[in-house]
């Protein structure tokens, strides 16, 4: 059975700049399969970012395709408009950037209901409930009333794994998710990860430049000036030992 | 749990007290003025009519010498006339029974109050009917005596002696001074009551309402016409007539007019503050740009967006109105009532004016709604890539590659100005060089504020040189009036004997004789143009300076010649020096030369000039008058009044039917302060125009500072200290406001132009010269200072507060 989620196909990103055209992105063809927690890494400007952005379709592509496969459809994340998007984000796609984009001035709980009810899915009661779960899941429940400039900067990038979640998305992309937090921190946001892919069988891409990581990741990439590589040796390994962490 | 949504825009709304009352404010600035002005023009238009002609207002009012009933009773069957009253009107000196001061008042003799049916009286307070030997007051008198009704008033005979009467009763006479800005207040007594006064018994005004076509004047001046031929056939010599259409309130137009002019600076209010909205607004997207971001990269669409953003702006608009729209209705009553009570007519109580209300909401909720919309499109429309990259969240968006250049430009300019005055040995302080950067930094708010204040700036000057202006005006009238004092006999005396007598009066410096005639001006077919009051000075008086606009003055050899005022033009377009006129003096058509035309109020109807040595031949008054005109030492107003006084005493003590000896510049006081009612109402609005013109800088230097925080923290950082940063701040407003005020000096120039015209025209129906007066120069130099020195306290004390830690947890 085919278990292909996400798919790009000869894609290609160039920034226009005054200094002139820059390929931020070559050719970048690739297959992320269900249940997989692809870890990308690469130096600062290599276009892990802008990898992610066209995925996510934050941002446009200049060629190429990128599908998003759900349930029997196929979607072509580029061919929808800005608006499409941010509602196919909103409902399919849980979006986690190294700042953890809280709005300040709304307290833990309400920032989490924000992605139900931009996407017409809120419900007074029953979200208020989703929310709570979804605290519980990142172990802050006792601060959901709180702003988020009470709380510590894991506490918030938690806040927003949690939020990321609250359409019950079955893809994660975050880029370095910890890249602003001290070790210890960035450990316990990165076990929160590990456990959605192990225990709810989340799909997750995740841009890191902490290349201790590559062996927690079920596959790692690497991003050299815009081409992308598989740092493993085959397409096997990766999915068995996917299978493996599962079992775990 | 409410939608997250709704509780971001709450807090939007709540937490930025100073931002949601400073776009509150300005968008309730619009709205009460605008609901003001919308609301009290409605109440006077509407019951300023109906007031008026609530109490049968006569059609024809008739100045006659002496008539009696069988005169009355052949008024009253004249065709066309449904009723007529007459009554007798003089005027007395009175004052409270023991105290010193003389007030004068017109006397007007009813035959019966029961029976009044023109020009009805409103009974106020006491017993509207006297009875024999009392007295009731028209409540405008109350300004002048200080008088209750049960008090007793002195009134003066013409030997001197008094005689007393109390008054019963306070009355309201809506008809009888309408249009009038200049009559002595009213006080109402029987026929019966003459004898005591030792006034004959004869009526000398009709006043006459007209069967049906009260509202056509040119069927009213045919019916005046008919009477006035009836009355002179009759014996009764008319003096002088004037018309009014019963629903149309002799000042309506005036009042209309200034309303108008109210108006128009209501709008332009509305206008400036929908700037000061707009600047607001696009700052808070500004600000917001991240927030969008967020919204967007977890599902916002766009629309959802625009709606937020919009409820947002709707909730400024709500909260304005509620506070704008109670006070623009009260505001427009407290205005209608007291221009009906200078105007003395009724406005029929307070009430929500609903056009007014409309106007309101639709200027609350559009101006804000169109100052927005810009910002909020673009904001909405924004990506999230770019909301997020904090390339649009930093102190400066991305420049565009021409707004990149014109900075620089600007920069390079700035850079020689300062290394050429440094050769020269000037150095401008650093904080100065900082500030005036950045004030060129954000173009588009720059321009905005600079536009608010300098619009605010220019109304205020330009009030001050309409005062001066109308002023001076009133002073060039004045010179048709030079004299100090006049006085005015019941029957003529000899010119000489008078000149004796006033001679042995300390101060008094010269005396002359002066004469009148009235009669009508015909066109081409004989009928009745208008009235014509024919002056008839000594040809070399110096108690008169006119300001001719063509041919000559008058001469003493002049027969059937006469200068004419330009209120002529009215009839004749076309009149010049040595056309000629016909007029009907006595009942007889004559051919008059006009040999000048001067400037005048037009609003006095025709005026005109003669030779007194010709006028006092025609009246069969050769070296006589009833009238004359004195010169005193001095020209001050209480010098003026006590020669009066003095001149009054003086003749009655000798036995002289004086009528009454008042200070030359008594009227024109009068006129002057009514101008100056008018005048501070401008001055009420432009204060408005300079309060938005504050607020705005205010916002604009709050906003700057609040997205120059970074750089502010990076200076602190590097040392400045609190003096500095505030110093630097201030000195921002400062420029802006000198700036502004520069501007604001020439766009004061038209502006004067313009509401000078206006208003001279809808107040005198004549253009007049503009002049200049470097008051509201001054005074707004002075002001726009503090303005802009106090607007960037405020923000300057927050920019000094941010501390380095503050600064980058902004970030
Ligand atoms: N909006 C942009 N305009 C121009 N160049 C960009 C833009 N965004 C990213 N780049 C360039 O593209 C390259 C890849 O950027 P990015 O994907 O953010 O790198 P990283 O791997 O550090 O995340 C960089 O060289 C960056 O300068
Ligand atoms: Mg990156």
């Amino acid at each position: 059975m085919d278990n292909t989620l996400i798919e790009l196909m000869n894609v290609s990103k160039t920034y226009s700049t005054a200094a002139g055209d820059f390929t931020a992105l070559k050719n970048i063809n690739l297959k992320v399969n269900a249940g997989e927690f692809v870890g990308i890494v690469g130096k600062s400007g290599a276009g892990k970012s802008t990898l992610l952005n066209m995925i996510n379709g934050v941002d446009q592509l200049t060629s190429g395709v990128v599908i998003v496969h759900d349930g029997g459809e196929k979607i072509s994340v580029h061919e929808m408009s800005e608006d499409g998007r941010a509602l196919w984000r909103g409902r399919k796609m849980g979006v986690v950037y190294q700042s953890f984009q809280l709005l300040p001035m709304l307290t833990l709980i309400e920032n989490i209901t924000l992605p139900l009810d931009f996407s017409d899915n809120f419900k007074p009661r029953e979200s208020k409930a989703r929310a709570m779960q979804l605290l519980e899941l990142v172990e802050l429940e006792g601060h959901a009333n709180k702003l988020p400039a009470f709380i510590s900067g894991g506490q918030q990038q938690r806040v927003a794994i949690a939020r990321a979640l609250a359409n019950d998305p079955s893809i994660l992309v975050a880029d370095e998710p910890t890249g602003s937090l001290d070790s210890i921190t960035a450990d316990h946001i990165f076990d929160v990860f590990e456990q959605l892919v192990s225990n709810q069988g989340k799909t997750i891409i995740m841009v890191t430049h902490d290349s201790s990581l590559a062996g927690r990741f079920s596959r790692n990439l690497r991003i050299t000036d815009g081409e992308l590589a598989d740092e493993d040796d085959s397409a096997e390994s990766k999915v068995d030992k996917t299978m493996r962490r599962r079992k775990k | 749990m409410m939608r997250p949504r709704w509780i971001k825009v709450f807090h939007d709304l709540w937490d930025n007290k100073a931002r949601t009352l400073l776009v509150v404010f300005s968008i309730a600035v619009g709205v009460f003025s605008i609901g003001v002005i919308a609301g009290a023009y409605q109440i006077i238009s509407n019951d300023m009519s109906i007031s008026y002609a609530a109490n049968q207002p006569a059609n024809v009012e008739l100045r006659t010498i002496g008539f009696n009933q069988d005169v009355l009773g052949s008024i009253q069957n004249t065709h066309g006339v449904l009723d007529v009253e007459a009554r007798r009107v003089f005027n007395m000196r009175v004052r409270v029974a023991g105290t010193e001061k003389w007030t004068t008042l017109d006397m007007v003799a009813f035959e019966d109050f029961e029976a009044n049916t023109v020009n009805l009286l409103i009974a106020l307070q006491g017993d509207a009917i006297p009875k024999k030997r009392e007295v009731v007051l028209e409540r405008d008198a109350l300004n002048h005596i200080d008088v209750q009704v049960a008090d007793v008033l002195e009134f003066q005979l013409q030997d001197g002696s008094t005689k007393t009467m109390p008054v019963v009763g306070i009355v309201q006479d809506t008809a009888m001074g309408a249009g009038d800005f200049l009559a002595s207040p009213y006080a109402y007594i029987t026929m019966s009551s003459l004898q005591y006064l030792r006034q004959p018994a004869l009526y000398n005004r009709a006043y006459v309402t007209v069967e049906a076509g009260g509202d056509d004047i040119r069927h009213i001046r045919v019916i005046g016409a008919d009477l006035k031929d009836k009355l002179e056939k009759n014996g009764t010599r008319v003096i002088r007539t004037r018309f009014s259409e019963t629903y149309e309130h002799p000042l309506a137009s005036t009042v209309n007019a200034i309303l108008g002019i109210l108006m128009a600076l209501g709008i332009l209010i509305v206008f400036l503050s929908s700037s000061l909205i707009a600047n607001t607004l696009s700052a808070l997207l500004n600000q917001h740009l991240r927030h969008i971001g967020v919204i967007k990269l977890v599902g916002g669409r766009r629309r959802q967006v625009f709606v937020m953003y919009l409820v947002l702006i709707m909730s400024f608009a709500a909260l304005a109105l509620l506070m704008a729209v109670p006070l623009g209705g009260q505001g427009a009553y407290g205005l209608a009532l007291f221009i009906s009570s200078e105007l003395n007519f009724n406005i029929l109580g307070y009430r929500i004016v609903p056009t007014a209300l409309l106007i309101q909401v639709a200027v609350g909720l559009l101006v804000p709604l169109i100052a927005g919309l810009s910002p909020v499109i673009s904001g909405s429309r924004i990506t999230v890539l770019r909301a997020l990259s904090g390339d649009l969240t930093g102190d400066e968006s991305q420049p565009q590659g021409q707004q990149q250049t014109r900075v620089s430009w600007f920069d390079w300019m700035l850079i020689r100005l300062t290394r050429m005055l440094a050769l020269r040995g000037i150095h401008f302080p650093r904080p100065f060089i900082i500030s005036l950067r950045n004030t060129f930094r954000r173009r588009g708010r720059l321009i905005l504020t600079l536009f608010t204040l300098t619009m605010g700036g220019a109304i205020f000057i330009a009030v001050f040189n309409v005062r001066a202006t109308l002023h001076d005006y009133i002073d060039s009238i004045g010179k048709y009036f030079v004299a100090d004092v006049t006085l005015d006999f019941d029957q003529p005396y000899r010119l000489r004997e008078i000149e004796q007598m006033v001679m042995q009066v300390d101060g008094v410096a010269g005396m002359e004789g002066w004469q009148f005639v009235s009669g009508e001006l015909l066109d081409a077919n004989g009928e009745v143009l208008e009235n014509i009051n024919i002056f008839g000075p000594p040809a070399d008086s110096v108690l008169i300076e006119p300001l001719l606009v063509k041919g000559r003055w008058i001469r003493a050899e002049d027969v059937r010649k006469l200068a004419l005022s330009e209120a002529a033009y009215g009839y004749f377009p076309n009149i010049k020096p040595g056309d000629h006129v016909t007029l009907k003096i006595d009942g007889r058509a004559e051919d008059w030369e006009v040999v000048g035309i001067f400037k005048f109020v037009d609003r006095e109807g025709v005026l005109a000039y003669a030779p007194y040595e010709y006028i006092s031949k025609m009246n069969n008054l050769a070296n006589r008058s009833y009238s004359f005109r004195l010169i005193t030492e001095n020209h001050e107003r209480s010098y003026q009044n006590a020669k009066a006084e003095e001149l009054d005493k003086f003749f009655r003590e000798r036995g002289f039917k004086v009528r009454v000896a008042q200070a030359g510049r008594a009227t024109l006081d009068t006129a002057v302060e009514s101008l100056d009612t008018l005048v501070m109402f401008l001055l009420i609005m432009a204060i408005l125009t300079a309060v938005v013109g504050a607020m705005g800088l205010t916002g604009t230097m709050g906003m700057n500072v609040l997205e120059r925080t970074r750089e502010i923290g990076i200076t602190r950082a590097i040392g400045a200290d609190d003096r500095a940063v505030m110093q630097t701040v201030i000195s921002e407003g400062f420029v802006i406001g000198a700036i502004s005020y520069v501007l604001a000096i020439i766009l004061s120039i038209p502006f004067t132009y313009l509401l000078s015209t206006i208003v001279s025209l809808a107040v005198f129906e004549t253009p007049i010269d503009v002049v200049y007066t470097f008051m509201g120069y001054v005074i707004w130099f002075g002001l726009v200072l503090v303005l802009s020195v106090v607007a960037s306290i405020l923000p300057a004390r927050n920019a000094a507060r941010l501390t380095i830690r503050e600064v980058l947890a902004y970030e």
